[in-house]
């Protein structure tokens, strides 16, 4: 079943296009990994997907429905099924960790506060921080925080999870924890659209892999295609550059 | 040194002076809880506003920011007067120093503003709180911990400058030992006595401040 579909989406900063042209379906379980050079637009659209920056022309549909941007109600809509984790982690520094999960439930959605709880304490054991519920994110180390983060946007439960480069801010021996989480919610069937620039992991865990430069996108598919056989100059260039250290 | 220490003298006068320590409280109180009202909108309009309403706000602070306190009262209690305005010595001494205060608290505010973190403001956003949500479960934590300890210390300044009201004839802490002293000439002792209330009005103050600021909004730091 087919949960998002990207259409001709394109987006600016002002008078700058960032985003030209997109086109990209995702079925439901899927994970799809965007990689390019920076400046290629890969955050920008997931930005634009959950409604931080408007498109100025194409269109997204999520689980069939047209989403318009501009619409309050489309918007909560969106921000419903689709949830980001950015690469700053963005946890909010005046709550604990497990506040920073319960929220969303207990404020956005006016859920229970008893039956969320207990929902965030599952979530953060599955991130493995069942201890570090009372802790303030500057109690917590960065991957501990992203951990949290990622704890965050799953107790909206999404339909979608965008992963802005989650692990780019991190500490090198502080990746691989991270890197579990996902690989975690991979297994479950998590649909996923991964900005990364781990590119074993993408390797690893990805079914597509969409490759994006300029605003636009390059070349689309399987990881094997993408990185052993890359089809545009562009891509192949990307990617001899990446592997080669 | 031949001078004798003769506290004796001084000691009918302890709760008068305590009575100038309570009304000293209060001028900062006063100067404070307005200063930072207006110095809260007018920081808002400095960092948000646009246009004419902004520019006057900005003309007002650097004004204030760069006039003597004393000559700003003096122009309130003395040249107010000559366009029909007359106010007591108290009321032009809580008025000026509120207007001193809000330019200050203007720009301390301010940086409050500018401490937001765009990212904060993005995940609360994208988890769908509301505008007026974001404000108080986002922004209001967030400036409310960054100010605090600025805001306490400007409390405590407006304590100390309230002793300009004796120039005035606001019988307060500096200008109750300015008439002890006139009747006893025991200088030494006086001063050093009212010296020693304004360390407790502040002590305690601090105290005080620094326990709400560690329990209710986290902010690290020490008092002394």
């Amino acid at each position: 079943m087919t949960q998002l579909v990207i259409d001709r989406l394109s987006a600016a900063y002002g008078a700058t296009p960032v985003l030209q042209d997109v086109d990209l379906t995702v079925e439901r379980g899927e994970i799809v990994s965007v990689i390019g050079p920076s400046g290629s637009g890969k955050s920008t659209l997931l930005r634009v997907l959950v409604g931080l920056l408007l498109p100025v022309a194409g269109t997204v549909t999520v689980a069939g429905h047209k989403v318009d941007y501009r619409s309050r109600r489309d918007l909560r809509a969106v921000r419903d099924r689709i949830a980001i984790v950015f690469q700053q982690y963005n946890l909010f520094q005046n709550m604990t960790a497990l506040r920073n999960v319960t929220i969303a439930p207990t404020v956005v959605k006016r859920r229970a506060p008893a039956e969320v709880t207990a929902e965030a304490e599952t979530l953060l054991a599955k991130v493995g921080l069942a201890d570090k519920t009372k802790s303030y994110p500057d109690q917590l180390s960065g991957g501990q925080q992203q951990r949290v983060a990622i704890a965050r946007a799953l107790a909206l439960k999404p339909e979608v999870l965008l992963l802005d480069e989650v692990t780019s801010a991190l500490d090198p021996e502080l990746v691989g924890e991270v890197l579990d989480t996902i690989r975690l919610l991979a297994r479950e069937g998590m649909t996923m659209l991964i900005v990364s620039h781990e590119m074993g992991f993408v390797r690893e865990v990805a079914d597509r892999v969409l490759f994006m430069a300029d605003g636009r996108v390059v070349e689309v598919g399987r990881p094997k295609q993408i990185f052993d056989e890359p089809q545009a100059a562009r891509t192949r260039d990307f990617v001899s550059r990446i592997l080669r250290h | 040194m031949a001078y004798t220490l003769q506290f004796g003298q001084v000691t009918p006068y302890l709760w008068y002076m305590a009575g100038g320590a309570w009304i000293a409280l209060q001028l900062a109180g006063i100067a404070f809880l307005f200063g930072w009202a207006i110095g809260l909108v007018f920081a808002a309009v400095s960092e948000y506003g646009r246009g004419p309403l902004r520019w006057a706000v900005r003309g007002y602070v650097i004004f204030i920011l760069n006039t003597p306190l004393l000559v700003q009262i003096f122009f309130i209690y003395f040249a107010l007067p000559d366009v029909g305005i007359l106010l007591g010595s108290y009321e032009a001494v809580a008025i000026g120093m509120a207007l001193n205060a809000s330019a200050y608290l203007t720009e301390i505010q301010r940086a409050g503003f500018r401490s937001l973190r765009r990212q904060e403001l993005d995940a609360a956003e994208t988890i769908g709180f509301s505008r007026v949500q974001t404000i108080r479960y986002v922004v209001l934590p967030h400036i409310v911990k960054v100010l605090f300890p600025p805001l306490s210390n400007q409390y405590i300044i407006l304590t100390m400058t309230t002793s300009i009201a004796a120039i005035f004839g606001v019988e307060e802490l500096t200008g109750r030992a300015y008439n002890i002293n006139a009747e006893t000439f025991r200088s030494l002792e006086i001063f050093s006595i009212a010296a020693l209330y304004y360390v407790v009005l502040t002590f305690v103050a601090s105290t005080v401040l620094y326990w709400i600021g560690h329990y209710f909004f986290r902010v690290q730091g020490k008092v002394f």
